[in-house]
């Protein structure tokens, strides 16, 4: 034998085999560990890995009007999305797609760049297909592996009313907005009330998302869906009813045509509003689905602002609409004897300052109720020198002026009632004198007000002092339990310590600025119809005044009050007296309100 | 022995199967039918290897060798590198491993030295040859680069030695320098070591002056190593740590292993049955054909399918060394020792790779991997068993 001898002895195996046992032992038991001690542990991230939850928005609730019109629904939306990864395969793919999109090539690939979310992920390309293009899409489908549709439920406005501020928006929860509201289970990408009463009545309107669950593999495509987890079904939000009067609200906005402006009109019992137009405005479509930013900037830089809700945030003088205030301040007080006589030549000097009347020839004698049905600016300069200015104000401010209504609105601005402390504060302890308050009385200097504070004074006016604060939100239906329900009533007031004859010494005067000969609101007259107002001109740096009307009309027990404000509409006589009789008109003719009785009511917390 | 080859075979076929079964294509243009004309190859090749006479497997071992070492570098000269690495080799078809096969070669000529009549293996001076035999096909793979199966390479000989009957003290003296290397990056690792060196020596009763310079050599070692790293250049650093690294963590952060971690601990006791791994359909499990198979069998017949597995390659590796300790020759023992060395390695390397025990290296798992030079290769070395197991015993 050529070969050299085996001389290994068995302890040289049996290390050997010690060895070997002990590695296999080791492997074995972290084997034991992975697989049976922390088997759980593991089993769940495999289940993570593979599952991914899709979510479904959930469509809200619909909007209708008093009368169960529908203002704002829900409509399909139809996207395209692309994934990259199968579309690029094929080169025609993108060609194709262009030619049905009617999108240039170059433009998919900067929108699938911008979305990009990996390659086996879907991208969207494009939002809001018609059914046209859809049907082509399907018809063309085997050419184009990877392009899918999605659908997503947008709000779509059936009415020819803009309502636009009314409405409001939704929008994309931000990542930065998310941290305020992660409690509520908004997520990025949620669809969320931003403004108007979309935003007020979120809770109400806001459905349930739903999930499915889908198996991906490593690169997130999609392998089939999950047979052991049940997916959820997205929830309808609750329907809101509004105060408003449809019929009536495209009336008025119809009316208010091109002016920029403000109307409101409310319920004076109630403060229901039935209508409020703010313009200019935009069309809510422009807002059914995700803003595009094309259509935020043009609103947004636009000069007029039309997303600026003239009602709540518009800041005007009054100007002469204000002459009730000090008229209702010198009646309470005895300032003024009612029936006493002053001239008016036009003019007012104080010191060596001249402050004219509207009417530069002059109204010649008249006393109380001549002055406010004329709109004397000469006897309220003589009456304001008679009272102090924080009585003046004191009046103002129980009408709740300089301080924001309480509508169910988002945004409101509060306006100011100057009153001594105010003055004293802006101008310093004596900076200002006597001819401030001349300017004040006639409703323009420091004073300012929005178009919704009006409405609720002449609604104040209208039942005697009653101070309901004006509301959008009428009731809701819950779909779960398939039930109406009444907001929390709103808290109402009363100015009380106003005595009757004040009262109707001011109804009377504001009936006849209406219905009478040299009345400055004979525009505003109804045929057949007790209409009450007040004018007011308001001057402004801007251009031409501002034109107000203020009033109500009583028709057998309904009280409509109104407020219309026309920017640079010249004179209060003109524009809004003409705007605000057409409107009476239509709410005489056309209105029956009926009221709303709750079933039950429940004490939600709107917001 | 051959059942445990065919049933660890058939566990690799199924796994595989498993793994390609949503691949829509032709049975043998499937990974596991390609498997299976591999194994049958491996067969075939396994069967030569038992007709040949074991007289040219002795003669022919160091002309074996310098054919290996000429075939591993073959891939630096004829073109055909793929993605920067001179692994393979074409030869029409079919793309092959030549380091895979280098195994063999080294394990016979290492065998070869070892059987020598004249040596005497209790001498230091014994052990230079069959390292140097080592380590020339070590470097060359190292530069193609393929850290898996250098290691291989210096692996297998150890226990080569160990089985001729090499001093443990002469083992500890190579290994030594390596070890102050590697544990020179750390002060307290260095520290221990360094006390664990002086207590070795001086437990050797060697003799004072090479003690002195023995410890002195790996002192200085130490110290030099962070010195002389520090001093290079980083796109050099960085080239020795892509020599380290060639196929550990493409992803980073570990993620090959967590997830192969993930298959198998969420396989349970009992698996989530063939074809419905999850980790292993959705391709959550990297490399699922070749290094981490095994993960493929822990997620889908859980514990008892790796146990099963494991219980296989123990009982495998048992034969071996009871075939070796039983063989009258040197030679076909230290043949044996080598094979099973392979082999087990190969496992044990692969498997603690797939359960987080040590670092991706990219190691095949012997008859489950899919790969054919590697397939091939173990087949080989079962034929060569075989054919050196048919003598009589002692």
């Amino acid at each position: 034998m050529f070969y050299s001898q085996n001389n290994v002895n068995e302890a040289r195996r049996n290390i050997f085999l010690l060895v070997i046992f002990t590695l296999f032992v080791i492997l074995g038991a972290r084997l034991y560990q992975l697989q049976i001690v922390q088997h759980s542990r593991f089993a769940g991230i495999a289940e993570a890995n593979r599952i991914r939850v899709v979510s479904q928005q959930a469509p809200r609730g619909i909007i209708y009007d008093r009368n169960g019109n529908i203002i704002a629904e829900n409509k399909s939306q139809y996207n395209v999305d692309i994934i990259p990864f199968e579309v690029g395969k094929d080169k025609t793919a993108y060609t194709t797609l262009s030619e049905i999109l009617n999108v240039s090539e170059k433009e998919i690939q900067r929108r699938v760049k911008k979305n990009w979310r990996g390659q086996f992920l879907p991208v969207r390309i494009m939002e809001d297909i018609d059914f046209q293009t859809l049907a082509e899409l399907e018809e063309r489908r085997l050419e184009l592996p990877g392009v899918l549709y999605s659908l997503e439920p947008i709000r779509s406005f059936p009415t020819h009313a803009n309502l636009s501020h009314v409405l409001g928006y939704v929008r994309e929860v931000n990542v930065k907005n998310l941290q305020t509201i992660k409690d509520y289970g908004y997520r990025s990408g949620d669809l969320i009330g931003w403004k108007g009463v979309e935003r007020e009545y979120e809770s109400v309107l806001r459905g349930k998302r739903g999930f499915s669950y889908i198996q991906v593999n490593v690169f997130g495509q999609e392998v089939g869906t999950i047979q052991d987890k049940r997916s959820v079904v997205p929830e309808f939000g609750n329907d809101l009813y509004l105060t408003i009067d449809l019929g009536l609200q495209q009336y008025a906005e119809e009316i208010l045509g091109g002016n920029k402006g403000a109307i409101v009109i409310m319920d004076a019992t109630n403060g229901e509003i039935l209508s409020l137009v703010s313009k200019p405005d935009y069309s809510p479509n422009l807002f059914s689905g995700i803003v595009k930013s094309e259509i935020w900037d043009t609103l947004r830089t636009d000069p007029d602002r039309p997303l600026y809700n003239r009602v709540t945030q518009g800041i005007y003088p009054p100007g002469s609409t204000f002459k009730l205030i000090a008229a209702i301040a010198a009646l309470e007080n005895n300032i003024i004897d009612p029936k006493m006589k002053i001239r008016c030549r036009g003019s007012f000097k104080l010191g060596r300052r001249t402050f004219k009347c509207w009417k530069l020839t002059g109204h010649g004698k008249m006393d109380l109720h001549d002055a406010l049905v004329n709109s004397c600016n000469v006897y309220f300069y003589n009456l304001i020198r008679k009272m102090d200015i924080d009585l003046w104000a004191e009046y103002a401010k129980k009408f709740r002026f300089g301080e924001i209504s309480g509508i169910d609105l988002y945004v409101e601005s509060p306006g100011a009632v100057p009153d001594k402390a105010l003055l004293d504060k802006k101008y310093g302890v004596g900076g200002w004198a006597e001819g401030n308050k001349l300017n004040l009385v006639i409703g323009q200097g420091d004073l300012i007000v929005t178009p919704i504070q009006m409405a609720r004074f002449s609604a104040a006016l209208a039942t005697n002092g009653k101070l309901c604060a004006p509301h959008l939100g009428l009731k809701y239906f819950n779909r779960e339990k398939n039930q109406f329900y009444q907001f929390n009533p709103v808290k109402s007031d009363s100015i009380t310590d106003i005595s009757e004859s004040t009262w109707e010494f001011i109804s009377e005067a504001m009936f006849e600025v209406v219905n009478s000969q040299t009345g400055t609101g004979r525009a505003a007259q109804v045929k057949g119809l007790d209409v009450y107002g007040k004018t007011g001109t308001s001057q402004n740096p801007h251009g031409d005044s501002h034109s107000w009307f203020i009033g109500f009309s009583k028709d057998n027990q309904q009280v409509t009050a109104m407020a219309v404000l026309v920017e640079h509409g010249g004179s209060g006589g003109g524009e809004a007296a003409r705007i605000a009789s057409k409107l009476f008109k239509y709410c005489s003719e056309n209105l029956n309100r009926q009221r709303f009785v709750s079933t039950k009511v429940n004490d939600i917390e709107a917001k | 022995m051959f059942l445990t080859v065919f049933l660890l075979c058939m566990a690799g076929l199924v796994a595989l199967y498993s793994a390609s079964i949503h691949v829509d294509a032709p049975f043998f243009k499937k990974v596991v039918g390609k498997q299976l004309i591999w194994i049958l190859f491996g067969i075939l090749s396994s069967l030569i290897l038992v007709f040949t006479q074991k007289k040219i497997l002795f003669n022919g071992a160091y002309i074996f060798y310098w054919f290996g070492i000429v075939l591993i570098l073959s891939p630096f000269f004829i073109g055909s590198s793929m993605a920067g690495t001179h692994r393979w080799l074409v030869l029409g078809p079919f793309h092959f491993q030549p380091s895979e096969f280098m195994k063999i070669f080294v394990i016979l000529g290492v065998a070869r030295y070892l059987s020598k009549n004249d040596l005497v293996i209790s001498s230091f001076r014994s052990l230079i040859m069959p390292l140097l035999l080592v380590l020339l096909p070590l470097a060359i793979v190292l530069r193609q680069p393929d850290l898996g199966t250098s290691m291989i390479y210096i692996l297998l000989v150890f226990p080569m030695l160990i089985w001729a009957g090499a001093r443990a003290y002469h083992l500890f003296i190579i290994i030594a320098p390596v070890i102050s290397i590697l544990t020179a990056f750390n002060f307290y690792t260095f520290f221990i070591w360094v006390v664990f060196v002086l207590i070795v020596l001086y437990l050797s009763n060697e003799k004072i002056w090479l003690a002195i310079v023995l410890f002195v050599l790996n002192l200085s070692l130490g110290f030099l190593t962070p010195v002389l790293w520090n001093r290079l250049k980083p796109y050099q650093q960085n080239r020795i740590l892509t020599l380290f690294n060639v196929e550990a963590d493409p992803q980073g952060s570990g993620y090959q292993v967590i997830q192969s971690q993930i298959a198998i601990g969420s396989g349970g006791i009992f698996g989530k049955g063939l074809g419905n791994g999850t980790q292993t359909h959705l391709k959550f499990l990297p490399e699922q054909h070749n290094d981490f198979i095994f993960s493929v069998v822990g997620e889908e017949y859980g514990f008892i399918g790796v146990a099963a597995v494991l219980i296989l390659f123990f009982l495998l590796t048992v034969l071996l060394i009871n075939t070796a300790f039983r063989l009258r020759d040197r030679f076909s023992s230290l043949v044996v020792i080598g094979v099973a060395s392979v082999l087990f390695f190969h496992v044990v390397i692969n498997v603690a790779m797939t359960i987080g025990l040590m670092p991706v290296t990219g190691l095949p798992l012997p008859f489950l991997s899919y790969g054919g030079s590697f397939i091939i290769l173990c087949f080989i070395l079962i034929g060569v068993v075989w054919n050196l197991s048919m003598e009589r015993s002692r």
